[in-house]
């Protein structure tokens, strides 16, 4: 069975797209729009990695991160942020909230595939 | 673009590489003992492993690193090329093509025959300088999700051998943690890998993370001594870096910059408007300055989108060398004008029609030897590519000097496949019909032409690309196929003029000059649809019909002469606004039928114009004027 | 996805409501990007009435359409401050941005389940293919197009259509209009 892949985003572009190149490389992909949705998404679907952005409606990334990392079932599920450069600071509070690394946007196809590949084979 | 893309990039990029290495190992066998040849393959077999892995084909990857690495005895002299080297060499590449192409199977065989006639080990055997490498990543990783075990799959990708945990850190056992992570591990990495290789692998776990990279020599396997110099390291710089003196970026950066430069471009414009608005001379010299840094800035960002042709030529003659093989007719590929640079997005987009026009000349055009000889032609058939600029657009030729198109036939055919209008054409346009979908059928694709790419697929590409196709052929004398393609899909000079009140811009390259259409014309809409400009008869398109304009003109309207390679048309306009810079907005989907606009752009103010097509209306001139003369 | 699950979809998530001519229309909020003033329009000549328009929208070159031609609704001239809603949409297997013409917007909204029905394939004057629901909000009727198949039909309608032999094609006339009746 493919690894599922939890992709958080509330632009529905970029949304598309990740979940698209994911597919075409063989990951299972769920979506949320935020993080309550994935939160919500998560309890009804194991998922593998989670890619999140942090600017979200509802929840933010590092709300999100913090909540799945309380449930013990995500322990060792690594989660992935999207920031944007201006953001230094989150990077340290992600690390901080349970993520194990963060993908500067914009990044191409190949990028996201090279980074997804090393926390999950599809 | 679409993922299903990267994996075709991918693939076309792989079968490149797969092709060069045979190309080099063909050449090798020639000259056994060109140190830049072998080389080369060791190149192409680094770049191909390379690439393998990073998109997930760790089988390809994995036989290319132990196929490099039997091969490293040719690059340390120990062992010489010949015919038997060459041959288990190609089958070597030949399964490598295999796996692309889906294939299974480790190869295992090939590689022993290249062990047993290279007398190395076909695994782990590479004798490269090496040093040790040591690590611990943050105790937390495992908790995070981090995968120690994928880190160690990206450096057995760079060539690690002799991995081994180190255990030292792990605590007594009532003391232990299931989730954090004490292990650390060591390898031996070539030197040809650089530390920024190495660091790379690291990505996610620089944080924390404790790494000491070894020198030269430290490696517990001794090196042989004659390649523990450093001329080992010298001699063989890894591929990506070789030159200092040039840098490659990914092409999205481009596309990147030319989108900034575009909206550059238009706030330029703004603020040009508005300092002529407020009349104040500080912001003028102001707005001045910028204007002449954004045209640098776009010419600078423009000529580094330009390609040479060159860049896909090598293809070709690689094509053309198959084809001689694969056809029996001994073939000539000549290319001139290899320095002719075109935008790098048209350059790429070109290369696969280009290949079956050489492929279909090849293979329906060239005549058999026998034949050629009887008819006094010389044996070798020869295709020539040609490219030069013609005024804002860049023109292509391939030529053949084979049999030529039987227009009765491509009539026949055209009427049997029931393609619209054909009757009436002129034999000039004939030609041309071979480009229309549904031309040529599937059961008559031959094994050379067949990659499902027919020849209307060519028709499409040059279309989106928003150039145009020319077929000349002589019986008996060969065929000319002529691609006309836009210089630049970016930015271009533009005229702006308006025509009942609403602007276009007219691509500045394409204006010849500018007149006032005379009082007699302008009164007479349907009359004279000629001008008389300084003697030779100038066609015109008054632009308010074309563009379905309401209204009646003013009394002074003007003509733009506009050129294409082929001809002068004059469009009638209400009133020329002046030039400026024109950023190319693609038009979307909804709007790509509509063939008289070449995109659109936004104005100073904020609206948005629509960007004529010249050679299209050029055409559309030349039309109406042919069919005027025969009313006449 | 089947009808009901569709319905599911749409009752589960946002919608906008906005007024075109004398019916009250709705897109899921998801796929809004922002809702814009009156702004200028350039007439596209020789395109099709379901897109006759473009508009810049931050910079970007975005076509404007008219969903009362898909729709099959009389096309009066609009109010005098039309309202353009941004949308953003599957088109040719990208996600392309599109403006789609309103005489006012509403409000963003939830439609009850209960209210959703696919429309019936006989007897109303909506083309079914190109309505993904109706449902009712605030005693009126609100009708949900289907805007990707409705851009879909009207892309395949383009390409489908016999290229012209030889290069003549500058302008020409509106080709037959894609949305034919059945």
């Amino acid at each position: 069975m493919p690894s599922n892949i939890l992709v958080v985003d509330d632009s529905p572009s970029v949304r598309n797209m990740i979940a698209n190149t994911l597919k075409a490389a063989g990951y299972a992909v769920d979506t949320a729009v935020d993080g309550e949705d994935a939160l919500e998404v998560s309890r009804r679907r194991p998922v593998h990695a989670v890619i999140t952005d942090q600017n979200m409606p509802r929840l933010d990334g590092l709300g999100f991160c913090r909540a799945f990392r309380a449930r013990p079932e995500n322990r060792g599920v690594p989660v992935v942020f999207l920031s944007t450069e201006s953001e230094a600071s989150v990077k340290e509070k992600a690390r901080q909230a349970g993520a194990i690394g963060w993908m500067i946007k914009p990044f191409d196809q190949q990028k996201l595939l090279d980074v997804i590949g090393r926390v999950v084979r599809a | 673009m679409t993922d299903p893309d990267a994996m075709t990039m991918f693939r076309a990029e792989a079968e490149a590489l797969v092709d060069s290495l045979q190309d080099r190992l063909l050449a090798l066998k020639a000259a056994p003992g060109d140190r830049a040849l072998i080389d080369s393959v060791f190149r192409d077999l680094h770049t191909l492993k390379g690439t393998g892995a990073m998109f997930g084909r760790a089988d390809i990857a994995g036989f290319l690193h132990d196929f490099e690495s039997a091969f490293e005895a040719v690059r340390d002299g120990s062992a010489t090329v010949d015919t038997e080297l060459v041959t288990i060499s190609l089958a070597a590449r030949d399964h490598v093509a295999a796996l692309l192409d889906g294939a299974d199977g480790d190869g295992q065989a090939i590689l022993d025959r290249l062990a047993t006639r290279l007398g190395a080990p076909a695994t782990g055997g590479a004798r490269t300088s090496s040093r040790r490498i040591r690590f611990f990543m943050p105790p937390d990783t495992l908790a995070l999700g981090g995968r120690p075990d994928f880190v160690l799959d990206e450096l057995r990708r760079l060539g690690a051998r002799n991995i081994r945990a180190l255990t030292g850190e792990v605590p007594p056992l009532p003391e232990l943690d299931p989730l954090q992570l004490h292990l650390g591990w060591e390898a031996d990495i070539d030197t040809a890998v650089t530390e920024e290789q190495i660091r790379a692998a690291f990505l996610f776990h620089e944080d924390g993370l404790r790494l000491e990279i070894g020198t030269p020599g430290s490696a517990p396997i001794a090196p042989e001594p004659a390649e523990a110099e450093p001329v080992a390291a010298a001699a063989a710089p890894p591929t990506g870096s070789s030159s200092g003196a040039l840098m490659r970026v990914p092409a999205e950066r481009l596309d990147d910059i030319m989108d900034r430069v575009g909206e550059l471009v238009i706030a330029e414009a703004r603020l040009v408007e508005l300092a002529a608005r407020l009349a104040e001379p500080g912001l003028i010299a102001v707005a001045e300055d910028i204007q002449r840094l954004t045209t640098a800035m776009r010419d600078t960002t423009m000529s580094i989108r330009m390609t040479p042709i060159r860049a896909i030529t090598g293809r070709f003659r690689r094509l053309a060398h198959d084809l001689t093989e694969a056809t029996g007719k001994p073939i000539s590929f000549v290319a001139e004008g290899e320095e002719t640079e075109l935008d790098k997005t048209v350059v790429e987009r070109l290369t696969e029609p280009l290949m079956h026009i050489i492929r279909n000349a090849a293979d329906h055009g060239l005549e058999a030897t026998e034949t050629r000889r009887a008819m006094g032609k010389p044996e070798v058939g020869h295709i020539r590519l040609s490219a030069r600029h013609a005024g804002a657009e860049v023109l292509i030729s391939l030529s053949d000097d084979g049999r030529g198109l039987d227009r009765d036939a491509i009539r026949a055919r055209a009427r049997e496949r029931g393609l619209p209008g054909t009757a009436d054409l002129p034999d000039d346009a004939i030609p041309t019909l071979i480009f229309e979908p549904g031309f040529s059928t599937a059961t008559e694709v031959t094994e050379l032409s067949g990659r499902g790419v027919g020849m209307d697929v060519v028709r499409r590409t040059i279309d989106s690309l928003r150039g145009s196709i020319e077929v000349d052929s002589e019986p008996g004398h060969g065929t000319t196929v002529t691609l006309r393609l836009p210089l630049t899909l970016a930015i271009i000079d533009g005229l702006l003029i308006e025509v009942a009140g609403e602007r276009f811009v007219i691509p500045l390259a394409a204006v010849e000059e500018i007149v006032e259409l005379p009082a007699a014309i302008a009164e007479c809409e349907t009359g004279n649809a000629f001008l008389d400009i300084r003697d030779s008869l100038v066609p015109f398109l008054r632009l308010r019909h074309l563009l379905q304009s309401p209204g009646t003109p003013g009394p002074h309207q003007k003509v733009v002469v506009v050129t294409s390679s082929d001809g002068h048309v004059g469009l009638v306009v209400d009133r020329i606004i002046g030039s400026n810079q024109t950023v190319i907005k693609q038009l979307s989907p909804l709007h790509a039928a509509l063939k008289a606009f070449s995109g659109a752009t936004i104005l100073g103010d904020g609206s948005v114009a629509l960007i004529l097509d010249v050679p299209q209306l050029v055409a559309r001139g030349r039309a109406d004027a042919d069919t005027g003369q025969e009313a006449a | 996805m089947t009808r009901n699950a569709r319905l599911d979809a749409i009752a589960g998530s946002d919608v906008v409501t906005f007024r075109l001519g004398d019916e009250v229309l709705a897109v899921p909020a998801a796929e809004l990007r922002e809702v814009l003033e009156p702004v200028a329009i350039t007439r596209v000549p020789g395109a099709d009435d379901f897109v006759s328009g473009l508009l810049n929208v931050r910079g970007a070159v975005v076509p404007l359409a008219d969903l009362r031609v898909p729709l099959r609704m009389p096309r009066p001239a609009h109010r005098a401050d039309p309202r353009i809603l941004v949308l953003e949409l599957p088109l040719a297997g990208q996600v392309a941005v599109v403006g789609i013409v309103a005489d006012s917007v509403h409000e963003v909204t939830r439609l009850d389940r209960g209210s959703l029905q696919a429309i019936p394939p006989v007897g109303t004057r909506w083309p079914p293919r190109h309505v993904a629901a109706v449902g009712r909000w605030a005693g009126e009727f609100v009708t949900i197009p289907d805007l990707p198949a409705i851009f879909a039909e009207f892309l395949s309608g383009q390409n489908g259509r016999p290229a012209p032999a030889g290069t003549s094609g500058a302008a020409h006339p509106t080709e037959p209009e894609p949305f034919g009746c059945d």
